[in-house]
């Protein structure tokens, strides 16, 4: 395959599972909206507004983490419903293009409430030049390990009804327990070391940092990049490892 | 001339196969290029199996498969730009359309949007899918959804297509119309590997045929070779009273509705068609069919499936 086949496919993938389920469907959006938008809502209600700025900056987080947990749904319902993965192996279609078209597809489903997470961000005064590089370069990782963790996860599932059970699941430890809607302060000492396990602490640090929700140093945020770059890395290497394209 | 498919030894024990049984054992097949070849066997038999290995989808345990030349284990990106498939029991993305589901298909594999357009419009001509195009998947019938799927593989520029049970759940008229799609495709010089257990389309559309039985070949080669194997190559049916035991010598008899069936040999054939003259009574006399045979090698119908623990794919 060429590269400009390469790109044909890519966009063949968006187009089947990203566009066209939301022409047909345009509720899709709505649902990658409800839940940041309900957390949003009850940290700022319980904190009397004033987590609202971590409300927004975690509500981009969670939106990216749930375009992984639609993935790994799709992939689950793709490979054992329809067989459709059967039919991209036995296809010019490459293990990595097939992987990237995929998560950009559900990468559509996020627009929306991207777009109002965003306007939120610039409405509340968060908006800086580096502040929203910081946000764009940390969303990204977040997408891809999400991504990644997706593919490894859904080469485990042998029914879509199995990734309904894990999804709640990797919600539960990646956003509400790490401090992705509250600062990391908000933790008793013990918990505020767990948290340190997941890449989320790191995005959310990061950005927070961004906006000055806490505090910004060069070295922590060297650091912070460096923890959530390894950690998306390794879940790439997991995922080429452990994903099956062929089977065995 | 370079094979379409060449396996030898071929061996597949899944890793969940906890009783260690084979999927396929020693199968040593070969498929020549531009024709038909059938792929025939109860279900569990390793059709499938066989099918998915060579389409570069599963691992095989052991021995060698090489498609058009190249070899499955070391050259599967150069094989895979040359094959298309239907998985058994696969069903297009049920929130396109028809015409979407054959034209993202081949802009899938990067064909240009042009040539893409003309071959879906062709495909679908072809398949008696055009009134459907902008109909939804998920408001069509099994039926129509299958043949969607036929028409995507079919309109593909692949030079080795794999069908597996494309016909399954299909009216008469629509299999008819895929049989007619699946014989112009060959005219083009392309392979198609058919699996099905629809033994009246394997043998009307096959130039070869291999007869699978748990994970082994049984027998190959062209229908009429197939029909040279069999003990009895005749069958005679007998309508009305005729004695029984004056048959018995002549081959296998069994007991129909109405009457007596009878496999026997072309010259015995005769004989029981001129006693069944001066009895008056009614009689029709043929060639076996490939159902027939497999009775006859088997032991078991096709639709009888593989038991369980023996099941392969």
């Amino acid at each position: 395959m060429t590269a400009r086949h390469r790109l044909r496919s890519l966009f063949t993938l968006v187009q089947l599972n990203g566009i066209i389920p939301i022409r047909s469907q345009p509720l899709y959006l709505v649902n990658l909206l409800a839940s940041p938008l309900s957390f949003l809502f009850f940290i700022t209600i319980v904190s009397r507004g004033a987590y609202l700025a971590y409300g927004i900056t975690g509500g981009m987080i969670l939106t990216m983490l749930s375009v992984g947990t639609g993935l790994q749904s799709d992939l689950t319902h793709y490979r054992h419903d329809l067989k459709f993965q059967d039919i991209v192996v036995a296809s010019p279609v490459e293990a990595p293009v097939y992987v990237a078209g995929m998560a950009l597809s559900e990468l559509v489903y996020s627009l929306p409430a991207l777009a109002v997470f965003v306007l939120m961000f610039i409405a509340e005064g968060l908006a800086t030049v580096s502040s929203a590089v910081v946000l764009a370069g940390t969303l990204v990782l977040v997408w891809a390990f999400a991504s990644a963790l997706a593919f490894t996860l859904a080469t485990y599932f042998q029914d879509v009804r199995e990734t309904f059970l894990f999804s709640p699941l990797i919600s539960l430890v990646l956003t509400v327990l790490p401090p992705v809607y509250y600062p990391l302060s908000a933790l008793p000492g013990w918990a505020q070391v767990i948290a340190h396990f997941s890449p989320t602490t790191y995005a959310a640090g990061l950005v927070q940092g961004s906006v000055g929700l806490a505090p910004f140093s060069v070295s922590a945020a060297l650091l912070d990049w460096g923890v959530l770059a390894a950690f998306t890395a390794g879940l790439f290497v997991l995922a080429a490892l452990k994903a099956r394209w062929k089977e065995p | 001339m370079v094979a379409a498919i060449r396996a030898e030894h071929l061996r597949k024990v899944y890793p969940q196969s906890t009783a260690g049984v084979a999927a396929l054992e020693d199968l040593t097949l070969e498929v020549p290029t531009g024709r038909v070849y059938g792929l025939i066997g109860r279900n569990g038999a390793g059709k499938t199996t066989f099918v998915r290995i060579c389409g570069t989808q599963l691992k095989s345990t052991s021995g060698r498969v090489s498609i058009l030349g190249l070899e499955v284990d070391r050259e599967d990106r150069e094989i895979r730009s040359r094959i298309a498939c239907i998985p058994q029991e696969s069903r297009p993305l049920y929130f396109l359309n028809v015409e979407e589901v054959v034209l993202l298909y081949l802009t899938m594999r990067g064909m240009d949007r042009v040539e893409a357009r003309r071959r879906t419009r062709d495909a679908l001509a072809e398949l008696s899918l055009t009134e459907y195009a902008k109909r939804s998947v998920q408001r069509l019938s099994g039926g129509l959804r299958r043949r969607t799927l036929c028409a995507m593989v079919l309109a593909s520029d692949a030079d080795l297509l794999f069908l597996d049970e494309p016909t399954t759940g299909l009216d008469p008229i629509a299999r008819r119309e895929v049989w007619e799609a699946i014989r112009r495709t060959s005219r083009e010089q392309r392979t198609i590997v058919l699996t099905t257990h629809y033994l009246d389309e394997a043998e009307a559309l096959s130039t070869r045929l291999a007869l699978v039985e748990r994970g082994r070949l049984v027998l190959e080669g062209t229908p009429a070779d197939l029909r040279g194997r069999v003990r009895y190559p005749y069958r005679v049916t007998i309508q009305g009273s005729f004695p029984r035991e004056e048959l018995e010598g002549y081959g296998k008899v069994s007991e129909i509705e109405g009457g007596l069936l009878v496999f026997t040999r072309e010259a015995e054939a005769r004989e029981i068609a001129r006693k069944a003259l001066e009895l008056g009574v009614r009689l029709s006399l043929g060639p076996v069919s490939l159902e027939d045979i497999f009775l006859d090698i088997v032991g078991r119908s096709i639709e009888e499936d593989t038991p369980r623990e023996e099941a392969a794919g």
